[in-house]
């Protein structure tokens, strides 16, 4: 149950949460749409869009803070990028719409990542074709991550029970037999899985 | 180097959305052929053990610290089309599941993390490898070819974000290409480090060492040669025709501390000036980037030293060994 | 009665050159319960992967094992898959879906069953490990008991003949191991369970199998081969508590 911060409010129930998951990836997705592709001379607009995401926030009740949290991390790369284009002419302009446009974007995606438990998103691209092995894939990766944190956090502690002086080599050597060990053991659970898997039928 | 949306003006995302989808779909083809129900699971994990490892900061210089990219690790670990899919499934999640990267732009960064760093980094790695020989030619092989992995992909973010015009190329190329250079050197030790500790200790965990899968190896080279054509044909033709307004970016590069719009705006295009200095500005770019290509080659060379012992040098085929 | 198992003369041999089976010989009744104990590495987990063809890989003829009476071949090794359940040692191997709901579908849609049919033999199986309400979870968001459970209810869900635990009882607190054992007892499958859980192989098993390095060293009634203290000191093992209560040396 520690791993919850990676979607931790998806499941809550709130009228957002009960949408049908294939209305809100449309929705959203025809929103990004929008957003990027209104021209500025309509810049009243993006307030108003704003101001939609908001009372969908207000109305899904996952935490005004922890979404804001989550805007703030992704929005590092974005000024570092939109700063380059304040060297652009008109770049204050650009600069304005750029940074606009992208957190509005990043707002409802991440609404609609923290209000869609991630099987149904899955669920909802199966509907529209998307191609079943990369599904097949995804819910994997999805469901192992959890597993794979866990083993880290594990082999972490056990390594920092048993070392004592750390300097920068050996940071680094540590770092990367980790990661290494780490690969062994995901390539190895894959053959158990695969093992699993073949023996409830599949093929 | 995650694009958000609202960067990427349609045609860009069209373009590069277009390329992705031709370049995941080349690589499930290939996946399929052999084998596919033992390689899902192993794909899936390696996506999971992709996130997993990107989650983990290892320092750089100034008290900032990056993560890992991976790419060019999982393609020397299970092969460029294997390494395609799981890159893209790894950014399809982080897309989804945490917003990181635009949903327009998933596109354009599948392209750039998920196809030419794993195409590029299996590539360069394979034309690498003849002149490379044993364990040292191996370790300094994977540490360069991350290491250009890396910047690659930087210049292939910063050239979408130029083509969209969202910013000059003459401003992003340097600034990204740049940071990514030095972001690189972490990716290049750790993937050396990762690499060497299992060719030593689990060497069939190695894509060109796992017989059954061996068949696709040459294939490499082409798909090298494929990417540097692509490349090319995105890069150099839009750098080689009237770009925009690239002189005014550039100088507002001179005077980078400037940071006022106002004063980039000195836009009256200099036309005497015109050619002497994209002709000053690309020769500086290029003579930096062979410069930072060499010193990370020469890094890279150092790093195979220090990890492997000469005693096991001498066991596999040392005469050629840099 | 139908024989569940035999096995004849059955060798494997990891690609890396270790001796994991040599000779080992045995068969089961239909409706038996039996226990298989031995130490670590004696090949109680490679038994039972042959128990449905996950090993050897590929299949080679002749077949040493027959499920059901038929030998387990390239021809009929998608049909036994349907027929003998296996349960994994670590829960995580085997919970591969994002849903418990999904999860415990995952067989029975792969064997190609109707819909209808598919939801009535999901819901038995829910009900069985006692998972009703569970079915949108996550296996991240379970507590070990439950992923136990889920993965039994994934296997039960194809409604097998011939029930393969391994270690059903590891890493399980008292509380989920009463549940599990009930589960069990309850269910009319012939079950083979390898453990190293000798109170749980007295409880349920009336027959037992001792493996010790790949070779079968006694095969008879639980009681009398787990009261043999010099037998299960000798391979590893030792004679449970609720046995040293019953007969006092």
């Amino acid at each position: 149950m520690r791993h919850d911060f990676l979607d931790k409010y998806s499941r809550i129930n709130s009228p957002i949460h009960r949408l049908p998951s294939m209305a809100k990836l449309w929705i959203s997705f025809s929103l990004v749409v929008a957003i990027i592709s209104i021209p500025l001379r309509f810049f009243f607009l993006f307030p108003f869009i704003g101001g939609v995401l908001l009372g969908a926030l207000l109305l899904s009740r996952i935490p005004i803070p922890f979404i804001f949290s989550r805007l703030l991390i992704l929005e590092f790369f974005t000024v570092g990028i939109a700063m380059l284009s304040l060297l652009r002419p008109n770049g204050t302009m650009l600069f304005i719409a750029l940074m606009t446009r992208s957190t509005l974007c990043l707002f409802t995606v991440i609404l609609l990542s923290n209000s869609t438990p991630f099987a149904e998103l899955l669920e909802a691209l199966k509907r529209l074709k998307f191609p079943p092995l990369i599904l097949t894939i995804l819910a994997l990766m999805y469901r192992y991550i959890f597993v794979l944190i866990d083993e880290m956090e594990r082999m972490t502690r056990a390594r920092e029970s048993r070392s004592f002086s750390v300097n920068r080599r050996s940071r680094w050597t540590l770092l990367a037999s980790l990661i290494g060990q780490l690969f062994i053991r995901s390539t190895e659970r894959a053959e158990r899985i695969y093992a699993a898997m073949s023996a409830r039928g599949w093929k | 180097m995650h694009i958000p949306d609202g960067f990427l003006d349609p045609k860009t995302a069209i373009a590069t959305s277009v390329l992705s989808f031709s370049g995941v779909s080349w690589a499930l083809r290939e996946v399929k052929q052999r084998d596919v129900q033992r390689k899902i699971p192993l794909i899936g994990l390696a996506a999971a053990f992709v996130f997993v490892a990107q989650m983990i900061n290892f320092p750089v210089a100034s008290g900032t610290s990056g993560h890992l990219l991976g790419a060019t690790m999982v393609a020397v670990l299970l092969g460029p089309y294997s390494a395609i899919i799981v890159m893209s499934s790894v950014l399809i999640v982080q897309c989804l599941l945490f917003a990181d990267g635009g949903v327009i732009a998933l596109g354009a960064n599948i392209f750039n993390m998920a196809i030419v760093t794993p195409v590029s980094g299996y590539g360069l790695y394979t034309l690498l490898r003849p002149f490379l020989k044993g364990e040292r030619g191996r370790i300094t092989a994977v540490a360069f070819t991350a290491w250009c992995s890396v910047v690659l992909s930087s210049i292939f973010c910063a050239g979408e974000l130029a083509w969209s015009g969202t910013v000059s190329w003459n401003t992003a190329f340097p600034a990204m290409a740049g940071i990514h250079m030095l972001i690189g050197i972490g990716e290049a030790i750790i993937t050396a480090l990762v690499i060497s500790a299992l060719s030593t200790t689990r060497p069939e965990l190695l894509y060109e060492n796992s017989q059954s899968l061996s068949e696709h190896r040459s294939h490499g080279v082409l798909v090298y040669g494929m990417l540097v054509i692509v490349g090319i044909a995105i890069f150099v033709l839009p750098f080689a025709s009237p770009w925009p307004d690239g002189l005014e970016k550039a100088a507002s590069i001179l005077g980078f501390e400037e940071k006022t719009p106002a004063h980039s705006l000195i836009s009256p295009p200099m036309s005497g000036y015109r050619i002497p200095w994209i002709s000053s500005f690309a020769t500086a770019t290029a003579l930096a980037g062979l410069i930072g290509a060499f010193v990370a080659f020469g890094l890279s060379a150092l790093l195979a030293r220090i990890l492997t012992p000469a005693s096991s040098q001498k066991n596999m085929d040392a005469p050629h060994a840099p | 009665m139908k024989t569940a198992v035999d096995i004849r003369n059955l060798h494997y041999t990891y690609p890396d050159g270790k001796i994991a089976l040599h000779g080992v010989s045995f068969s089961i009744r239909e409706g038996e319960r039996i226990g298989l104990i031995g130490p670590n590495g004696s090949g109680k987990s490679t038994l039972l992967l042959h128990l449905n063809g996950i090993l050897p890989d590929p299949l080679h003829a002749p077949p040493a094992v027959s499920i059901m009476e038929r030998p387990l071949d390239k021809t009929s090794v998608g049909a036994i898959r349907r027929d003998v359940g296996l349960l994994f040692q670590d829960p995580d191997d085997q919970l591969f879906c994002p849903t418990v709901y999904e999860d415990v579908a995952f067989g029975p849609k792969q064997f190609g069953m109707q819909t209808a049919e598919t939801r009535a033999m999901i819901q038995r199986a829910l009900e069985q490990t006692d998972l009703l309400g569970f079915e949108d979870r996550s296996p991240h968001h379970l507590s070990g008991g439950e992923k136990r459970r889920v993965c039994l209810g994934g296997v039960l869900a194809c409604e097998p003949k011939i029930l393969a635990l391994d270690e059903p009882t590891s890493n399980l607190d008292p509380r989920g191991k009463r549940k599990l054992k009930e589960i069990l007892r309850s269910l009319q499958a012939t079950q083979i369970i390898a453990t190293h859980d000798l109170e749980l192989v007295v409880e349920l098993c009336s027959r037992t199998i001792v493996l010790d390095q790949g070779r079968i060293i006694a095969d008879g009634d639980t009681i009398e081969l787990l009261g043999n203290e010099a037998l299960m000191l000798e391979h590893g093992l030792e004679t449970p508590h609720i046995l040293r209560h019953r007969h006092p040396h």
